[in-house]
């Protein structure tokens, strides 16, 4: 199979960039391993702001449809249920059905692989019962599956409180939300605020020490500054951040960095979100950890690049067009990430990862 | 850190960490090993790692590698644990036509004392159950078998350091020269001095040569391997082609293809070498594969171990081979004979580098 433009990925990322490609004519094919486009976005009910002026603001579910809906428009390939395994020697993507592997060529590689959550490990913690917030979040919003009655948080983020609010909106009991630093991680304070008031206890300076169950978690003991108490839960909800994933950018040998303020380890890439591998471009959370409105821009960025290096749109255009996506990248995306995100930039021509296959 | 040392070994691998421990067992100080990256980050930590000796050709070297096979339950008393296991091997051939070549080849062994018996069909169905009905033979060899090469060069490291020998890791050696019957070796961390100088950079080989303007003719082959998810133990033998691991992982693969250094896998040769170990092992289209890998094999140019004396040159020593896992525990015993006798117990002038001609100096 031919394409001009491969997109890995197709959550809000990968979606924004299947649009700029697609709508300037190119030949654009899209894999994701869900059954749905959309990734991330179809299990949150929360409200996204703020999202680029071309949307106005709207639920993460909403905006997946919207997006879907766009790209209806246009004729995208979609390779739902499909992975891509590894690529072959002439440089075409290995993608499975799970059944056979075919290759696919393509003349420009878009990866918008997203990120994955993280866990918090502490003793007992594979239980069935102890999930990330995003599991949790994926089986009330998602799947409609109550995943428990009683719960606790570990971790205070945006992410955390939000889904928090989700929980008690279904009628699960949070009985507790546990934070290892010393005051509540959320910008959103009104939502901390919101959780308080209804008479959550936030324990600050605070870990799970060990979990406890039959099968399944039963008990937690909780390690408070100068206490241990035990709380009867039969959910945990763990947020230890997110992470790029990067395993199609390290086969296709991209130089990485790491930066800090973006999620660690990523790839380098240019103000046109361009790897070092030049067919390659990258877009989403994949490029850093960011927010719904960055993650579009940083899709469109790269739809525009990919587009003008496959000639769908002349370069003064395209460079006009940019100069604007990065503006209002600059505007809605939370100052310090930015800041990580123009280091990390700055970067490119001085990779600290390069050439990792070659011996 | 010590500059003056009575012997260096560039490269830290199975080769040159097996050559550092055993020298380590005869004097106490004075070994240095350096390594530009760290003992592992080379092709000894890329590979199968069978102990192999049956279908080596021609004979003599089947006999070498025999040899060294039959020193590693020794080896393991002195060292530790390496997961040295003596499977046996079993080397299977789906074409009738195909067991006069194997009755050949076991015929040319016998002479030289390794026993090799061709196995019927059901003969291989009773001793490995898993194998493909649709086998027609195999050729079986019970000193084969395989080794945990992690382990191995731990184990080798931690007793060469325990007898004193010196590591100096991610130092790369940029320049060598030779002053006043001595070597100067030149490192990103310093220089240091030696009397004797052993180069094990395995498929670096002929870079580390050219500081000395010695031809090492060492070209560089890739192959790259499979790993399943771990599977109850289920493989009795190291079987040409695949091995379980203690561990339960299945490692598949016998690729080899010119790349360079690349260390990258492809899906091309993936798919050749799942379909190979499904051809042997038809039960493996269920397992999972987890990882794939690859690592770049040593080649001398006709194939077989470059060891010994380095021509012409005082001091100077050169290990460099393929199935370096395999031979490790006998090059280590033999150079080190070598350096402290002027002899060696096993003869080992077919291998010596003399025999590329006179185009090794430039
Ligand atoms: C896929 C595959 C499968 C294999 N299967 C088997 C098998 O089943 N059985 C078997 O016996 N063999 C097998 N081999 C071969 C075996 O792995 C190698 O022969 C062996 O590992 C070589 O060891 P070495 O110490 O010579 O090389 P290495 O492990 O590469 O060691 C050389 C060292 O030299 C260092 N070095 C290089 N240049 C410099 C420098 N300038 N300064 C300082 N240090 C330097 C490197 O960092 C490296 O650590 C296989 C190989 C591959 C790739």
């Amino acid at each position: 199979m031919k394409t001009d433009v491969l997109i890995i990925g197709g959550g809000p990322a990968g979606l924004s960039t299947a649009i700029e490609t697609a709508s300037r004519g190119l030949d654009v094919t899209i894999v994701d391993e869900a059954s749905k486009l959309g990734g991330q976005l179809n299990q949150q009910t929360q409200a996204l702001r703020p999202l680029p002026s071309l949307y106005e603001s709207m639920r993460g579910f909403e905006l997946a449809n919207k997006l879907i809906e766009q790209i209806k428009d246009y004729n995208v390939r979609q390779l739902l249920n499909h992975r891509v395994v590894g690529f072959y020697a002439d440089g075409s993507a290995g993608i499975t059905d799970e059944e056979n592997v075919f290759p696919v060529n393509a003349k420009k590689i878009i990866v918008a692989s997203g990120a994955a959550e993280k866990a918090v490990a502490f003793p007992k913690w594979t239980l069935p019962g102890i999930m990330t917030i995003g599991a949790a979040q994926t089986l009330i919003n998602r799947d409609f599956v109550m995943p428990g009655r009683e719960a606790v948080i570990v971790g205070s983020s945006d992410f955390a409180m939000e889904t928090a609010i989700q929980l008690m909106d279904v009628g699960i009991r949070v009985k507790a939300i546990i934070e290892k630093q010393s005051g509540a991680l959320a910008k959103e304070q009104e939502k901390v605020r919101e959780l308080s008031r209804s008479g959550i206890p936030f324990y600050f300076n605070s870990f799970i020490k060990e979990a406890r169950g039959n099968g399944q978690v039963e008990q937690i003991d909780v390690a408070l500054p100068d206490d241990v108490i035990t709380l009867n839960v039969d959910l945990v909800c763990m947020d230890g951040g997110r992470a790029p994933i990067l395993d199609v950018l390290y086969q296709l040998g991209c130089s990485f960095g790491f930066q800090e303020e973006l999620g660690g380890w990523i790839p380098q890439y240019n103000n046109r979100f361009q790897t070092d591998r030049e067919d390659v471009f990258i877009a989403g959370n994949a490029a850093g950890i960011s927010t719904h409105g960055p993650l579009l821009l940083t899709g469109m960025i790269a739809g525009i690049s990919a587009s003008e290096e496959l000639q769908a749109i002349s370069a003064l255009e395209a460079h006009e067009i940019r100069e604007a996506l990065w503006k209002e990248l600059e505007l809605l995306e939370d100052k310090e990430m930015h800041s990580g995100r123009v280091k990390h930039l700055e970067k490119f021509a001085n990779p600290v990862l390069k050439d990792q296959f070659i011996y | 850190m010590e500059t003056n040392y009575e012997t260096i070994v560039i490269g830290g691998g199975v080769v040159g960490s097996g050559i550092a421990y055993h020298l380590s067992e005869r004097y106490k100080e004075g070994v240095l090993v350096l390594d530009k990256k760290y003992p592992m980050s080379g092709t000894s930590g890329s590979t199968q790692a069978w102990v192999w000796v049956h279908n080596k050709t021609p004979s003599w070297y089947a006999e070498f590698s025999m040899y060294s096979a039959e020193l590693y339950p020794y080896l393991s008393k002195k060292i530790g644990d390496v997961e040295y296991k003596r499977t046996g091997g079993l080397s299977p051939f789906f074409n009738e036509s195909d067991r006069e070549k194997a009755q050949k080849l076991a015929e040319s062994y016998r002479k030289i004392g390794i026993k090799i018996k061709v196995l019927s069909r059901e003969e291989v169905l009773e001793k490995e159950p898993y194998m493909n009905p649709e086998v027609a033979g195999a050729t079986y060899s019970s000193i084969d078998g395989n080794v945990n090469p992690f382990r191995l060069i731990d184990m080798y490291m931690r007793a060469a350091k325990r007898n004193g020998v010196r590591y100096s890791t991610y130092n790369k050696v940029t320049e060598i020269k030779k002053q006043d019957g001595k070597y100067s070796v030149v490192s990103d961390k310093g220089a240091f001095e030696c009397k004797n100088l052993i180069l094990a950079g395995g498929t670096w080989s002929r870079e580390i040569g050219d500081m000395l303007g010695v031809k090492i003719p060492v070209n560089q082959l890739r192959g790259q391997i499979l790993v399943s998810e771990p599977l109850k133990p289920f493989l009795n033998f190291t079987i040409s082609g695949l091995r379980q691991a203690n561990n339960g992982e299945v490692l598949m693969g016998y690729s080899m293809e010119e790349a360079g250094f690349n260390r990258a896998t492809t899906l091309d040769v993936i798919q050749e070498t799942a379909n190979m170990a499904v051809q042997y092992v038809p039960g493996l289209r269920k397992a999972k594969i987890v990882r794939a890998f690859s690592g770049i094999r040593a080649m001398p140019e006709d194939g077989f171990p470059i060891l010994g004396k380095v021509p012409g040159q005082e001091n100077l020593y050169v290990a460099a081979t393929h199935s370096g896992v395999t031979l490790s525990p006998l090059i280590g015993t033999l150079l080190t004979e070598l350096i402290m006798d002027g002899e060696t117990s096993i003869p080992i002038d077919r291998y010596s580098l003399s025999r590329f001609g006179e185009s090794e100096f430039y």
